[in-house]
């Protein structure tokens, strides 16, 4: 195609221009509430909304909301597995795909799943999979797809949290229900359950902060899902998982109350016989 | 993943041992099998290195390329890393089948140097927000054996304290233009400081204990490790639970402190060492891949 | 009576001196705890422990186990073996498509090496098997029609009608009288209402 050589043309790619602009506000105050009036320093997690079996067609499904963090999940299966070269083929598979939205985030993302996102599959997988039973399903796959439809934060913690109500809608047997939470420290300070903004802000050069997410069965007391970044002392590190346990039990009620009222809306109890 | 089949009563044998204190090889539960490192394998590279862990053997290069550095943060450079299974460890990585676990390390990498203390940034920025210092970090993994985490992570830190990255001089002409100079001298360069680069400590959950460096045969026996990465001074800038298992708290507590403590120990004598190896200059004695 | 009691999974519902365990549960520690999110029930046979298990509103998903008979359907057949899918387990439907083989050997009990699968099968006809494995990595289930009552129980001829059984081992097309080749099935008469 011949270029018109007389004007100026633009650059090829375009940034957004709030990311060069928005740099002062993005440092969040250290101290004080926080800018959706939560408490800091507090196990103080957005109120969650979680509704089970939206979507029809898949065996299971779950919606979770929390803040303006919202993202669906859907479960499939069992069924025949694809990939015949596994080796073990006497416990059942469980794939996990994570996928962003494009206009989930303040910056447009491409469909195509980047190295983020698959990591975050990956996560999810080995958050999940203890908590399956997956000895009872042999050759076959079970399969969980996460949509995040906004991210405002702690977008891993919630699909932890989602993803595991849609397994339990699938009817898929499980050992326990996975809960998800994250918490962030700053300097001396944490927030819990963090928001896109308080996620991504990094306040001066100060020692001790980082990001933890923590997937959490809490019947069996067990961790399934442990990950951090930035920096942290061992025990930063270790009140923090701490922090986000007590945060997970929050979350226990609300989750085991939206499953059996899916249970009891799906049907009326069984006669007893 | 590169993996093997154990027996039941091979994994019994192993984990008496384990719970013992002695493992298959004679080594404790908190020991590092028998590892070497040479810096400057390659000269190709601003900086190499390759280490040997046991029998896994892993080989990092470091090319220093002048880029644009990120709108975010535009007085910094930024270290990219990637991760290459190669067939040649294991027929299983052959085609894409390495694909998965090397962008799970590479992944994993990206995190452990995400903060501001592991490798100083700024001295990586030529001219803000128009050029930077780009770091691509490689990994071959040559052969493996169990415990790649840490063997990486200790061939990175190698590679970047031999890292030497030519030094530039900015001239500005007449128009306000900018010319940016490579310097020609070969010993004017720039070294990085590598004092607060962490280290990967992976411990395997097997039985009721931790270890420390399993090999392949020790890892069949896990259900769930946990990776931990540290700095000299003890602080903790990546934790990862891998693995299908799960763990109970108070074990993922004792083995973030076991972690500390290993990850701190090792790397006094890395340092020394590397030092030691540079002290030689031309005298050392070159080993290479076949030694 | 009261409102039956709800449980999700990892819920604790009983010791397992007071109950037995039966489906939707599974034992820890001495103690039986929910695998599913369902409605508990306890069933009381006779003098042993009642028997404590969590249903669903649906069936929960069942899979092609060794020894459980299914119903299938034949996709393609060669000298060697028949591909079927699985369509029923036991009487559940399945949801999803499993794939079977039937090897020529498996699929009668005597005189093994005359049978031939173009004699014994078409594609289209559906079949009563048993699992008799898994599969390894490269096969899929492995099933068997090597039993009286098992083998073709539906089959259409060449002219399309639906064919009548008259032995073993040949089956009549109602419409043109003739005589088609199949392992058929003596169906049990209890299973005939269906």
């Amino acid at each position: 195609m011949p270029t018109d050589t007389k004007r100026l043309r633009g650059p090829d790619v375009s940034k957004s221009p709030s990311l060069y602009f928005s740099k002062p506000p993005a440092t969040v105050a250290s101290h004080g509430p926080r800018a959706d009036g939560r408490q800091r320093d507090q196990v103080d997690i957005r109120p969650i909304f979680v509704r089970c079996g939206l979507v029809s067609q898949a065996k299971g499904s779950a919606y979770i909301e929390a803040g303006n963090t919202k993202l669906m999940c859907c479960a499939y299966g069992p069924r025949e597995t694809e990939r015949k070269d596994e080796t073990d083929m006497k416990c059942g598979r469980l794939i996990t795909d994570m996928r962003f939205a494009p206009f989930s985030c303040p910056e447009r993302t491409s469909w195509i799943q980047g190295t983020q996102d698959r990591d975050l599959s990956l996560m999810l997988q080995e958050s999940l999979q203890p908590a399956i039973c997956l000895h009872k399903y042999p050759r076959s796959q079970i399969e969980v797809n996460v949509m995040v439809l906004e991210n405002n934060g702690s977008v891993l913690a919630h699909a932890i949290t989602c993803a595991s109500l849609a397994l339990a809608d699938a009817g898929i047997e499980m050992y326990d229900l996975v809960l998800g939470c994250s918490m962030r420290q700053d300097g001396a300070s944490y927030v819990v359950d963090p928001s896109y903004i308080e996620e991504s802000s990094c306040s001066s050069d100060r020692e001790n902060q980082g990001c933890l997410t923590v997937a959490f069965l809490p019947s069996l007391n067990q961790i399934s899902g442990l990950q951090s970044d930035g920096e942290m002392t061992e025990a930063t590190l270790t009140t923090g998982v701490r922090t986000c346990i007590e945060g997970c039990y929050k979350l226990y009620p609300v989750i085991q109350q939206a499953l059996a009222s899916t249970v009891r809306k799906a049907a009326p109890p069984p006669s007893e016989s | 993943m590169a993996t093997v089949q154990v027996c039941e009563a091979e994994k019994v044998y192993i984990l008496h041992g384990i719970r013992d204190d002695l493992r298959v090889d004679g080594r404790g539960c908190e020991d590092y099998r028998h590892m070497e490192i040479e810096t400057d394998v390659v000269s190709n590279t601003d900086g190499s290195a390759k280490v040997t862990l046991g029998h896994t053997a892993v080989l990092v290069g470091i090319k220093a390329e002048i880029g644009k550095p990120r709108p975010m943060v535009p007085d910094e450079g930024y270290l990219e890393f990637f991760v290459d299974c190669s067939a040649n460890a294991t027929p299983e990585f052959e085609g894409r089948g390495g694909e998965e676990l090397g962008m799970e390390l590479s992944t994993t990498l990206y995190k452990v140097f995400n903060n501001k203390h592991s490798v100083d940034l700024k001295s990586l920025c030529i001219t803000a927000a128009e050029h930077c210092w780009v770091l691509y970090v490689d990994v071959l993994l040559l052969q493996c054996d169990g415990n790649l985490y840490d063997a990486i992570s200790i061939a990175i830190k190698a590679a970047l304290f031999n890292t030497k990255i030519p030094r530039v001089h900015i001239s500005v002409d007449e128009e306000g233009g900018k010319e940016i100079e490579l310097s020609d001298d070969p010993y004017d360069c720039m070294r990085l400081d590598v004092t607060n680069v962490p280290c990967i400590v992976t411990l395997c959950k097997v039985g009721h204990r931790h270890v420390v460096d399993a090999t392949l045969q020790e890892k069949a026996c896990s259900v769930a490790s946990l990776i931990i990465s540290v700095t000299q001074k003890g602080t903790i800038t990546c934790v990862r639970k891998v693995g299908g298992g799960s763990l109970d708290p108070e074990s993922i507590f004792e083995m973030t402190e076991a972690g500390k403590r290993v990850g701190k120990a090792l790397h006094a004598p890395l340092i020394k060492l590397l030092q030691q190896e540079e002290s030689l200059g031309k005298k050392r004695q070159k080993v290479g891949f076949l030694g | 009576m009261s409102p039956m009691k709800l449980c999700v999974p990892g819920d604790k519902l009983c010791s397992v001196e007071d109950c037995s365990p039966g489906t939707g549960v599974y034992l820890r520690h001495g103690y039986i705890y929910s695998s599913l999110a369902g409605y508990v029930l306890r069933k009381k046979e006779g003098e042993e422990l009642p028997v404590i298990s969590v249903v669903r509103e649906t069936e929960t998903q069942l899979l092609p186990d060794v020894g459980t008979i299914v119903t299938c359907k034949v996709t393609s057949i060669n000298p060697r073996y028949a591909k079927v899918h699985i369509l029923y387990v036991g009487s559940t439907p399945l949801k999803d498509r499993f794939r079977g083989t039937i090897r020529k050997e498996d699929v009668r009990a005597t005189e093994k090496d005359k049978v031939e699968t173009y004699k014994s099968f078409r594609p289209g006809d559906i079949v009563l098997a048993k699992v008799i494995s898994l599969g390894d990595v490269q096969s899929n289930y492995l099933l068997t029609t090597a039993e009286n009552e098992l083998g073709v129980v539906v089959a259409h001829s060449e002219a399309g009608a639906q064919m009548v059984p008259i032995s073993w081992c040949e089956m009549q097309c109602p419409q043109t009288h003739t005589k088609e080749f199949r392992k058929v099935a003596r169906v049990q008469p209890e299973f005939l209402q269906a």
